[in-house]
């Protein structure tokens, strides 16, 4: 029974990673490390409800976690990190790519916005969900989250009005 | 959804970086699942432990809650008990034990019943020597006093029908 339940669950994450590492990221404004912990979080959390949510949606349930502890996590003071005596490599100046540099000013700008503005955002416009799901992740009316959603649009635009448009 | 909009939401999707799922995450992944099933068995644990203690506790205080209670529960029986049986007491013995606890009761009542319709209701059974003045006035009740009337013949049982006299046309 567990072995069934492990590998349904290994199978799961597996298939999802890569997305889920990716949400997080957008979610919390780039942070990497940040970003792996919500993943984790949120995937332990899975797993003591992957009985009752495996049949039904498990990544909207993974989903919906992310986004509340997202937002819960942005309160926090501390994080844990620890000062270091060298810092660890950084990529070199030919490294970066267009790419990388669209992401972390994509990244830098969401990390402007308020969580529930930036949530928001990224369940409308990554994740492409309707109004009615974007309110039921973040637990808000859907008048609450369609406002936080242009609103966060409105300081996206504002932020990137000169990176985007040489992109598109 | 216009341009920028467009824009913004290729711009998420095409940033993403694929990132494999390597043993590492499933290794750290499955640590974090076996600790916070520890954590949860202990706070299981440590509930279940507040219960029982809370439990025995209350267990433990409660005889001593009852031995409080039942002094006050006995104290207002000796002060009606005496005083009927040392009345009664002296004259007849078996009736007097049935009949003493609901009479000062229920005999109030039933005089007042009575004597509704003459005032002076306790005044004349207080002094019913004159037996032919109470089935006067009682007219009413006449049909039931004719069978104590041979009672009151016996003249010292008086107090005793006095009392039971009421009780008796009230359950009639």
């Amino acid at each position: 029974m567990e072995q069934v339940r492990a590998d349904g669950f290994d199978e799961f994450v597996a298939a999802r990673w890569s997305a889920l590492l990716h949400v997080a990221r957008l979610l919390t404004g780039g942070d990497r490390q940040r970003a792996e912990d919500l993943v984790q979080e949120a995937l332990v959390k899975l797993w003591f409800a992957w009985p009752k949510v495996a049949e039904q949606a498990p990544e909207a349930y993974v989903r919906t976690v992310l986004v509340r502890m997202a937002a819960r996590s942005a309160k926090r003071r501390w994080w844990g990190e620890r000062p270091v005596d060298q810092l660890p490599d950084r990529a070199d100046p030919g490294d970066v790519s267009s790419t990388v540099a669209e992401r972390s000013r994509l990244e830098g700008a969401l990390a402007l916005l308020t969580p529930k503005q930036r949530a928001a955002v990224v369940l409308r416009y990554y994740e492409d969900l309707p109004e009615a799901q974007v309110a039921e992740a973040l637990g808000c009316p859907v008048g609450t989250a369609r406002s936080h959603a242009s609103r966060g649009v409105a300081r996206l635009r504002q932020i990137l009005s000169d990176a985007v448009r040489p992109v598109g | 959804m216009d341009d920028f909009e467009r824009d913004l939401s290729r711009l998420m999707r095409d940033t993403q970086q694929h990132t494999p799922y390597e043993p590492e995450h499933r290794q750290r992944l499955h640590a974090g699942i076996r600790s916070r099933r520890r954590s949860r068995l202990l706070w299981k644990a440590g509930g279940s432990a507040v219960a029982v203690a809370g439990l025995s506790v209350g267990l433990a205080l409660l005889p001593s809650m009852l031995t409080r209670a039942q002094p006050a529960d006995h104290r207002p029986q000796p002060a009606t008990s005496p005083t009927p049986s040392q009345d009664g007491g002296p004259t007849s013995d078996s009736p007097d034990p049935s009949a003493t606890p609901t009479e000062p009761e229920s005999s109030p009542p039933a005089t007042t019943t009575g004597g509704s319709t003459p005032p002076g209701g306790p005044s004349t059974t207080i002094s019913p020597t004159p037996t032919a003045t109470a089935s006067e006035s009682r007219t009413t009740s006449a049909s039931p006093t004719p069978p104590p009337s041979p009672t009151p013949t016996t003249a010292p049982p008086s107090a005793l029908e006095e009392t039971q006299e009421p009780s008796a046309s009230a359950t009639e």
